[in-house]
């Protein structure tokens, strides 16, 4: 697989359309803002520095989504005090484990101390964690402070390596690790920033020694030296997790965790569900973006998927043979195709007991064409009538969204394309009726008139807004900036060259990070009425 | 540093304790000053803290089954359908009815929020909108919160992100977990007045740390913009706070005389059949709750039932909450009977309160809870006839077995202002835009 990406990388190869269009336009980055690290990437940061068998804190403070993205959130959210209480607690324990275990105090205490306090080895130590986890070298003021909260440790608990666990606490717990530090000068971030920048992008972690060495050197930059991270980056196995946060990000997977549904309503809802669809999500998003270096496009069309006993059971499919996920191709009679028919987006975007169609619908034009849907009014009398005879299905229940002009005026937006998924109930499984009245999932989608879920599948990757939308989101996740911050033209830009090589997400993904908008600095951000005002 | 005079605790104990999110030792603040010669405490005569807690709940309620019959006081007004369920401590509530929220309800569930929790109007960030403004929590442990040993203390009795805001876009998120906050308050280290408590030698160590993370805080502001610069300041004072509690850890003070362990917990509260056991999760949170106030760990608080908008599978509802105030038909007798179950866990957690002896009375004496909701009527998301009960009356700061209700729909956050001058905050005018006022609500001052 690794060879596969390194050749896939890199520009459309001879097979493909070339990319033809213009010089990337000249403007203004973004804002420089902090970071704080998402609980996801602690996670990471923490496995990549002292393996899969640390046990991390149970709970964080939670993440927050802005414009749909913990990666725009993440450059507005503060740390509570609860958050500054359990940040400690972790460091104590993840530095206690790490001493505690013998291959990890030698990986990260490689020398042996000749006295209590021996101030040379604790240096040494302390200052190859911090290039790591803060992610560039230490000052010599940094360095000396943990030292000296070492060396006072090491004397009042009477051994070398239990005071050095409170100077590699003191590294876990500072800001330096907890933010993602990109500030720049007002014009560029210099090379460790990048190094941060990228790593976080396309991995979901802190950089690796190799990217920290290419930063160290200035290669990051300059054009040729950042090509070849970036390269090297999507050709690494890192890139896998990163591409599945990204999308986890952006369909709410993370929200499955929370899935609220009534068993006796669905026979086939279980404890085990949320965290079947998600994984069946990302499987499929992994396979089209690294097995297929497939159009983004086929994310909604494609027939197959990856199913373990849970999802084939809800599915009414053969479950595969092993224990697991497998990969199975759908039958176009089985109605079902793509991300939307998939249990994620179905359970997600549905109530307790009953689906939504609105809900649905908000989901698309928000999240994969990426328009903006107004809440209703706060006085919208917002009530359905109950199933009857005469209203039996949710069309004929939420008819009056689109009868009443008042409503109508944004439902018309939704409510047509949340009935075309109708075919599958809050959960995901198939139905061709409800209250005993056949559904009628048709409808049309800007103009594109769909008979189904099936064609409505269709619909949607043939919309001109769903290739830009995955564009400007990748901007936003790499970037961390609001839709607003980000340059019309570059936007336009970005996504012209995403269309032009056939919506090839690591295309998309390498194109970002090169991108003015992702090494340009803007000035730090002021508190100004442009940036929260009304 | 005087760590160095005690008995070395384990160190393995210690990290230990800290793994599980406990604190190391239990915090014991320095009351002395709050007892006469005779080691008693008296209530109510400002000897003992005063208390402040929001007591929250989504998605509102049904005013024309909640608003209490007749006005003023005891015998001369009754409780409401709804409201049923408080009648046991009907003497310790005052019922403000008819108020409302004076904002522009132009965002569902959210604009109520930002009105009866901060009185200020919401901001955006982005497409999406923010607490322009502390919530009233926040606003009173700014002033009180540094003498106790957490500033505040948000639980919630399900799993939510409760409304306690420091400001745009900082929350400050309950303990949801039981298991959890009984270590964090209750744990092993924790030492019962009258116990010879163990100071750990590791504390002054850590405040050493937190020294170093402090200025890690300060060279990195040097670089920072405004924005950026609110944030962090808002990190440096959580690191304040924790040094200050291991500070006070380490003067190993006497307690108050009610604050004793919390029981230990005991059952599984996790969904039984894709339902929350919201009610259980209540009454063992209040217990800890109340007796982490009767400790004096804290004097604000924040214990939340629901968050706004939410669509929790109540048990016995055909529905989730949200869901049912909008698609119930008819007199919505669904929302009703969710809405009288969580009068019954308010009730719960007021006698809580009330079981504590403390002084001459109970800690809800000493206590006062606002119990509210986003909304009134759900359906509509309606900001007008806000529901507001308060319980416990702040040392005698309101009236208490009383009904106040407002014809002309006054502006709710007078309400507001009254709690803050019950906490001794003086304050003038207060909240902004159209939510803002200069006087608090003296018909229910006492």
């Amino acid at each position: 697989m690794l060879v596969l990406l390194a050749l896939l990388a890199c520009d459309p190869g001879p097979e493909r359309a070339p990319v033809t269009r213009g010089e990337a336009p000249t403007v203004a980055p973004p804002a420089a803002r902090l970071k704080r690290l998402t609980a996801v990437q602690y996670g990471n940061v923490m496995t990549d520095l002292f393996g899969d068998g640390v046990l991390l804190p149970s709970s964080l403070d939670p993440d927050q989504r802005i414009e749909g993205l913990f990666a725009v959130g993440s450059a507005y959210t503060t740390i509570s005090s609860y958050g500054v209480e359990k940040y400690e607690g972790a460091a104590y324990d993840i530095a206690e484990q790490v001493m505690d275990d013998e291959t990890l105090r030698a990986t990260w205490v490689p020398c042996a101390p000749t006295a209590l306090q021996d101030d040379a080895c604790a240096e040494q130590a302390l200052a190859a964690l911090g290039r790591r986890a803060w992610r560039r070298p230490l000052a010599t003021d940094e360095l000396s402070a943990l030292v000296s909260v070492s060396a006072e440790a090491a004397v009042a608990l009477g051994d070398f390596h239990d005071g050095l666990e409170y100077g590699f606490a003191g590294i876990l717990m500072s800001p330096n690790l907890l933010y993602r530090v990109e500030l720049g000068d007002g014009v560029a971030y210099d090379d460790w920033e990048l190094a941060t920048r990228l790593s976080f992008f396309l991995w979901n972690t802190a950089p690796d020694e190799e990217l920290l060495a290419a930063a160290e050197r200035g290669e990051l930059s300059t054009d040729e030296g950042l090509q070849a991270q970036v390269d090297r980056m999507l050709a690494d196995p890192r890139a896998v997790e990163g591409v599945r946060n990204l999308f986890s990000e952006m369909l709410h997977l993370d929200e499955l965790d929370d899935l609220s549904k009534d068993p006796t309503v669905y026979t086939y809802m279980s404890d085990a569900l949320g965290a079947s669809a998600r994984e069946e999500t990302l499987q499929g998003v992994q396979a089209l973006v690294f097995d297929d270096d497939a159009s983004y496009l086929d994310l909604y069309t494609t027939q197959r998927t990856f199913l373990d006993r849970t999802l084939a059971a809800l599915y009414d499919v053969p479950a595969p043979e092993r224990e697991g996920f497998g990969e199975v191709w759908l039958d176009e009679g089985q109605g079902r195709r793509g991300f939307f028919g998939q249990a994620s987006f179905l359970a997600l975007n549905a109530h307790a007991v009953s689906t939504s169609a609105t809900r649905r619908g908000i989901f698309v034009r928000e999240v994969v064409l990426c328009q903006v849907i107004p809440d209703p009014p706060a006085d919208a009398n917002t009530a359905i009538p109950e199933v009857s005879e005469d209203a039996a299905t949710m069309r004929e229940r939420i008819a009056v969204h689109l009868e009443d002009p008042f409503c109508a005026s944004c439902h018309q937006l939704t409510d047509p394309i949340g009935l075309g998924f109708e075919n599958f109930d809050g959960i995901g499984r198939w139905r061709t009726t409800e209250n005993d009245a056949t559904i009628d999932p048709s409808g049309e989608l800007d103009g594109a008139a769909f008979q189904d879920a099936w064609t409505l599948a269709e619909a949607v990757a043939d919309h001109p807004s769903t290739g830009p939308c995955l564009s400007r989101t990748v901007l936003q996740y790499a970037t961390g900036a609001v839709a607003d911050e980000l340059d019309d033209d570059l936007e336009q830009w970005h996504a012209e060259g995403f269309g032009q090589a056939g919506h090839r997400v690591l295309w998309l993904m390498r194109d970002v990070a090169l991108s003015p908008a992702f090494r340009g600095a803007g000035a730090p951000a002021e508190e100004t009425a442009g940036d929260t005002g009304d | 540093m005087d760590w160095r005079a005690h008995q070395p605790l384990s160190r393995r104990a210690v990290l230990g304790g800290v793994a599980r999110g406990a604190l190391v030792t239990l915090a014991l603040p320095p009351l002395q000053a709050m007892f006469d010669a005779g080691g008693r405490a008296y209530a109510c005569d400002g000897i003992l803290p005063k208390r402040f807690g929001i007591w929250f709940w989504g998605n509102g309620n049904l005013p024309d089954l909640w608003t209490p019959t007749g006005t003023g006081d005891g015998d001369a007004w009754q409780l409401s359908e709804q409201l049923a369920p408080l009648q046991v401590v009907k003497h310790r509530l005052c019922v403000v009815s008819g108020m409302k929220v004076h904002l522009a309800n132009d965002a569902p569930h959210s604009s109520g929020a930002a009105g009866i929790l901060c009185a200020s109007p919401l901001q955006a960030t982005g497409d999406d909108s923010t607490m322009s403004a502390p919530s009233i929590d926040q606003v009173i442990a700014e002033q009180v919160g540094g003498a106790s040993i957490y500033r505040s203390i948000q639980t919630a009795a399900s799993d939510c992100s409760g409304v306690s805001y420091n400001g745009p876009n900082s929350q400050n998120p309950p303990e949801t977990d039981p298991y959890a906050f009984y270590a964090r308050i209750f744990g092993d280290t924790f030492i019962e007045p009258g116990e010879k408590g163990k100071v750990s030698p590791t504390l002054g160590l850590r405040r050493s740390v937190l020294d170093g993370v402090m200025a890690d805080i300060d060279r990195l502001n040097a670089r920072l913009g405004s924005a950026d610069k609110a944030r962090l300041e808002q990190h440096l004072d959580g690191v304040r706070e924790l040094e200050q509690r291991l500070a006070i850890l380490e003067e190993n003070p006497p307690n108050l005389e009610a604050c004793e362990r919390a029981p230990a917990l005991k059952g599984d509260f996790s969904d039984l059949d894709g339902r929350p056991q919201v009610a259980a999760r209540n009454e063992v949170m209040s217990t800890m709750l109340a007796m982490t106030l009767a400790c004096d760990q804290t004097r604000v608080f924040g214990h939340y039932i629901t968050d706004p908008v939410s669509d929790l599978l109540f048990p016995g509802a055909s529905a989730g909450h949200h869901d049912l105030t909008h698609n119930e038909g008819g007199e919505q007798p669904e929302v009703h009977a969710i809405t009288v179950g969580i009068m019954e866990m308010l009730a719960t957690t007021i006698q809580k309160l009330e079981a504590i002896a403390e002084g001459d009375g109970t800690l809800l004496d000493n206590t006062v809870v606002l119990a509210c909701s986003e909304v009134s009527l759900g359906q509509t998301h309606s900001i007008e006839e806000m529901p507001v009960i308060l319980a416990g009356s702040g040392c005698g700061f309101f009236k208490q077995d009383h009904h106040h209700r407002s014809l002309s729909g006054d502006n709710v956050t007078k309400v507001l202002v009254s709690l803050q001058r019950a906490m001794d905050i003086s304050v003038g005018e207060f909240g902004a835009d159209e939510a803002m006022v200069d006087e608090g609500l003296s018909d229910i001052e006492a």
